[in-house]
């Protein structure tokens, strides 16, 4: 579990990886204070503390705190801390929705992370492109979404940069899997699929993997019970 | 030549010390709350400063160890 507040619990890699580096700050944070409020001259043994106090501990910080927000960016959390993402990620976290993206989720080899490992880019350079594309997410968030409604109603309509890649689907779902090819429509596309002629998403299309998102043409909506109590509203 | 004196490299080390405090804050609060913005701000400006920093300190500790400043005036050096 992730922590999203400040007590730390350290049950998990990432946890430690940011305990490390509060830690590591602190110290640092101490011996620079130090500096700053005595002034000491600068001796060699003044300039060895602040060695530590100004590379060694700060380095420290950067290294552990940068994988630590690394690995919190791949969290369905992190994606669904901009508000317009609610629609999809409330989804995909939702234990009764049968959305693709839900029972996707469900599976422990997703889990908390099923947004990133369904549309990451797995090339030599994938997370690097996904984390470029972050930041160009980042940016429209902020020009065009903003101040958009509490899912995202009224905001320009959300839409992938290229399109969903059957080898993001393959990566899993081989095409090869006995169970897979008893499904005659399966069988009956696997070549076109195998050439990518055919886009798995032309079947499971986007309604059916994030239905709260498409089910208002890609723009955002509140979930069921915030509209009908909207619609109570006459809003 | 040089007209860099105790006095500079010490503010060298001064302005370092500032500004890592100020890149620490920046990728703490990162890590205490992440949020794409503050994450953002830590890896691109806590980067840059955390980085900008240590290599003041660096060039400092280089300018001090060549001896620059020795020749002034040394009363007033001790503590600025």
């Amino acid at each position: 579990m992730v922590t999203n507040g400040p007590v730390l619990e350290l049950n998990s890699p990432e946890n430690l990886l940011k305990a490390t580096a509060l830690v590591s700050a602190v110290i640092a944070a101490l011996i620079l204070i130090w500096y700053l409020v005595r002034r000491p001259p600068l001796g060699r043994t003044t300039k060895v503390i602040l060695l530590f106090g100004l590379g060694i501990f700060p380095l420290g910080v950067a290294l552990t705190g940068n994988i630590a927000g690394f690995e919190y960016t791949l969290q369905r959390q992190f994606c669904g801390s901009c508000h317009v993402m609610l629609p999809y990620t409330e989804d995909a976290a939702d234990p009764h929705s049968n959305s693709l993206a839900a029972i996707h989720s469900r599976n422990h080899a997703f889990g908390e992370e099923s947004c990133y490992t369904c549309h990451a880019d797995y090339k030599l350079f994938g997370a690097m492109t996904t984390k470029a594309n972050g930041l160009k997410h980042l940016y429209y968030y902020i020009t065009e979404y903003s101040s958009t409604g509490p899912y995202g109603e009224g905001g320009p309509k959300i839409h992938m940069y290229k399109p969903f890649q059957n080898g993001m689907c393959t990566r899993c779902h081989s095409t090869t899997a006995p169970n897979w090819l008893k499904n005659e429509e399966h069988a009956g596309v696997v070549e076109d699929l195998r050439k990518g002629d055919m886009k798995c998403i032309d079947c499971h299309s986007g309604e059916k993997i994030h239905p709260r998102a498409f089910a208002h043409g890609g723009n955002g909506r509140p979930p069921a019970g915030a509209t009908a109590a909207a619609a109570g509203k006459g809003e | 030549m040089f007209s860099i004196s105790k006095i500079t490299i010490r503010r060298l080390v001064l302005i370092s010390a500032i500004l890592t405090l100020v890149s620490l804050f920046l990728m703490i609060v990162s890590i205490v709350f992440p949020k794409p913005l503050l994450l953002v701000l830590a890896m691109s400006l806590g980067q840059l400063f955390g980085t900008s920093s240590l290599a003041l300190y660096l060039l400092a500790i280089v300018l001090d160890l060549q001896g620059v400043g020795e020749h002034d005036e040394l009363g007033s050096l001790g503590d600025e």
